[in-house]
């Protein structure tokens, strides 16, 4: 009796205290847009990561699992669905850079955005930074929404960004004069205009979609029933795991709404400015990292004091992802097997050395990268791949 | 009703002259002036800021976009633009002789200022600015728009170049060296003036050596404003602080700051608003610092000398 009765209760406990956790985000929210001190940005910075957070695991938006789902096991909905949130973001970031730049071959860039130098060390990071989301289990933001959902490993990978980065900035003044100074940060807009950047790359998407559904097995019946009942819509938002699409439709638009109103989509710029100061104390870095500080990207952004909107940002993530997990039901704290733990800790090097060379992750590199029409995004894409197929073979030998 | 209108009209045909009065001899604008001359085609509004991106994610309704460190300098050169650039970027923004430029920024100011002596230098006449910019036009709650607008190019041509608004290397050297009767004026932080850092924090140290050119006298730019809104103080205020150390229009004044642009603040102030003979040396602390056999003024003894 006790038995069968105590798992809801512990459920109900859950379902408390994540609602207790949404109202705290919104409480939050409030506070910071009416203090002098932080103000709209910092508050948008908060409600935008607390939405990432929700969108990410109530649809499990994860790189890594919608890629190897399809490589591994030829299902197409993740994949498609990264495919769906590159699109609109696409779409988006055409319709707001449209409003801000007059003429795209005039040589300005869209400010802000993450349109990076075109060089070697893309192709390097990428590589790495694929690797180490195979043997670490996710990409940075998934690490982030997981951590949410207790995954106790998430915490070592994210530990282990930290050396990573510290390795990538040891490399980085010879890549640096090597690879990247003198290249050009390419905005595919500038070289014949924003419609047909726009329809050029669009295209491109088009056809990956349909290689990708091509190649896939036939999957499950998709479920079309849509709720009758007004408990039935809150189980299909708060309960049931949101369909693939919905989560990468709901990421492009985060990506439009932030550059907007803040500055691109990304979630690196505080690893990278926490390994630089550890680095810094420790006396293991050199006194200046050449260029680094000019290359648009999550690498840029400068210190702001400790509550910054990068930190906000990932803090909001954190927390709605965890309130989520809590409604859900799908917060399980676990801890990691010997396996999953080298490979976390092991992983988190690589993508901290990934992202330091190429200026972000999948989704500052990436995914920004794409919707702002960088070239960079596009180069990272394929050596992501690249490490990705490496690693799979890896993570199958550390976690069997 | 007849004895309450009366008067009432008769204040606001007052406020309203005075209105106009001011805002076609002062050299400053009120927020509630742009707002409603965002579209009258005699009016420019120009947004110039520090910090890439606040233009686009939100400016004044109808100002168009001037970026300071690509559309006002000819950075290989390490110059302002030239003569034939700002003839091209007036034409651009459909400037012609007898627009009125009105120019606001972020940080109070700072580089709508410096656009303005840019402005001024390339002889235009009739260059303000937003009191208080976006500072202030944030604080009343007035509403951005993200749209840049399409303006119809012009055909700007400079007749009258005002080269005397600006300082050369050769006459700073010559003032400190008391050959020529001018006062300096150094308007960066009293750390950097002393010479106890050669450039504020988490700026680059691009001098060799501290310190200040010989007989400045020290009066940080943001003395000027209230920090409140970010407003310049009121004529006979800012008269008071730069007499109190010697500046007081009775002598032709060069400014100067680090890099050459925040001095342009404290130009604006002294040349616009209080009417004195002042010229802004661009070369400022990075060049004087660095250059030969130049006499400097270092309190603090910081010589860079190698390890």
């Amino acid at each position: 009796m006790e038995g069968s009765a105590s798992v809801p209760r512990l459920l109900l406990m859950a379902r408390i205290f994540g609602i207790l956790f949404f109202l705290l985000w919104g409480a939050v929210g409030y506070f910071l847009s009416a203090s002098e001190a932080f103000g709209r940005e910092a508050a948008f910075a908060w409600v935008a990561g607390g939405a990432f957070g929700f969108v990410l695991q109530r649809s499990r938006f994860c790189f890594f699992c919608n890629l190897r789902d399809f490589l591994e096991h030829r299902i197409a909905a993740g994949a498609l669905a990264l495919l769906l949130a590159f699109a609109v973001g696409l779409v988006g970031y055409h319709v707001v850079t449209g409003a801000w730049i007059v003429d795209p071959s005039a040589g300005h860039l869209p400010p802000k955005a993450h349109i990076s130098p075109v060089g070697w060390n893309l192709l390097a990071g990428g590589f790495l930074f694929g690797l180490g989301m195979a043997v670490s289990g996710s990409c940075i933001s998934a690490h982030l929404y997981r951590l949410g959902e207790g995954a106790v490993v998430c915490v070592f990978a994210l530990l282990g960004l930290i050396p990573g980065f510290v390795l990538g900035f040891l490399a980085w003044n010879p890549i640096y004069l090597a690879w990247v100074s003198g290249r050009r940060a390419v905005w595919l807009p500038a070289h014949g205009g924003f419609a047909l950047a726009l329809v050029a790359q669009l295209l491109v998407l088009g056809l990956a979609a349909f290689l990708v559904w091509k190649s896939s097995r036939p999957g499950e019946p998709a479920e079309s029933s849509s709720p009758r009942s007004l408990r039935d819509l809150g189980r299909a938002v708060f309960v049931n795991r949101w369909p693939a699409w919905v989560g990468g439709l709901a990421v492009g638009l985060i990506s439009v709404a932030m550059i907007l109103r803040l500055e691109p989509l990304g979630v690196t710029s505080e690893f990278f400015r926490l390994s630089r100061h550890l680095g810094d104390a420790f006396g293991l870095l050199p006194e200046r990292l050449e260029g680094l500080d000019v290359i648009r990207g999550c690498s840029q952004r400068q210190a702001e004091g400790f509550l910054s909107r990068g930190v906000l940002f990932v803090l909001a993530l954190v927390l709605l992802s965890l309130a989520a997990a809590l409604i859900s039901g799908d917060f399980s704290p676990r801890w990691p097997r010997a396996g999953e733990l080298v490979g976390a800790l092991g992983g988190g090097v690589l993508l901290g050395v990934g992202a330091m060379w190429s200026f972000g992750c999948t989704v500052g590199t990436l995914l920004s990268g794409i919707h702002a029409s960088a070239l960079s995004g596009w180069v990272f894409l394929p050596a992501l791949l690249g490490g990705l197929l490496v690693g799979l073979p890896i993570r199958r030998k550390l976690v069997p | 009703m007849k004895k309450i209108l009366i008067p009432l009209l008769g204040l606001a045909a007052i406020v309203n002259v005075q209105g106009e009065t001011s805002s076609q001899k002062s050299p400053l604008v009120s927020t509630e002036w742009v707002a409603e001359k965002a579209s009258d085609p005699k009016v420019r509004i120009i947004e110039v800021s520090v910090e890439p991106g606040v233009y686009e994610q939100g400016h004044i309704p109808g100002a168009v976009n001037v970026r300071w460190h690509t559309d006002l300098v000819d950075n290989p050169r390490r110059d302002i633009i030239s003569k034939e650039q700002f003839e091209a970027l007036a034409s651009r923004l459909g400037i012609t002789p007898d627009t009125t430029v009105v120019l606001y920024g972020d940080n109070n100011n700072w580089f709508a200022a410096w656009g303005a002596w840019v402005f001024k230098l390339y002889g235009h006449d009739d260059v303000r600015l937003v009191d208080g910019g976006r500072k202030k036009w944030e604080l009343e709650k007035r509403p951005f728009e993200t749209t840049t607008p399409a303006v119809k190019p012009s055909k700007y041509v400079v007749t009258n170049e005002r080269k005397d608004l600006r300082a050369r290397l050769p006459e700073v050297v010559s003032i400190a060296e008391g050959r020529e009767n001018a006062a300096l004026l150094d308007i960066r932080s009293p750390d950097e003036y002393s010479g106890k850092v050669i450039a504020p924090p988490g700026v680059q140290e691009l001098a060799v050596r501290a310190g200040h050119v010989p007989g400045a006298v020290n009066v940080p730019w943001k003395t000027a404003v209230n920090d409140a809104d970010g407003t310049f103080k009121n004529p006979e205020e800012l008269k008071k602080i730069y007499a109190e150390k010697g500046v007081d229009g009775s002598k032709p004044v060069v400014v100067y700051c680090r890099i050459g642009e925040r001095s342009a603040h404290t130009w604006f102030v002294l040349n616009e608003l209080l009417g004195y003979n002042a010229r802004q040396y661009d070369g400022s602390w990075t060049e004087y610092g660095n250059a030969v056999g130049v006499p400097i003024d270092n309190p603090s003894g910081t010589v860079w000398t190698g390890k």
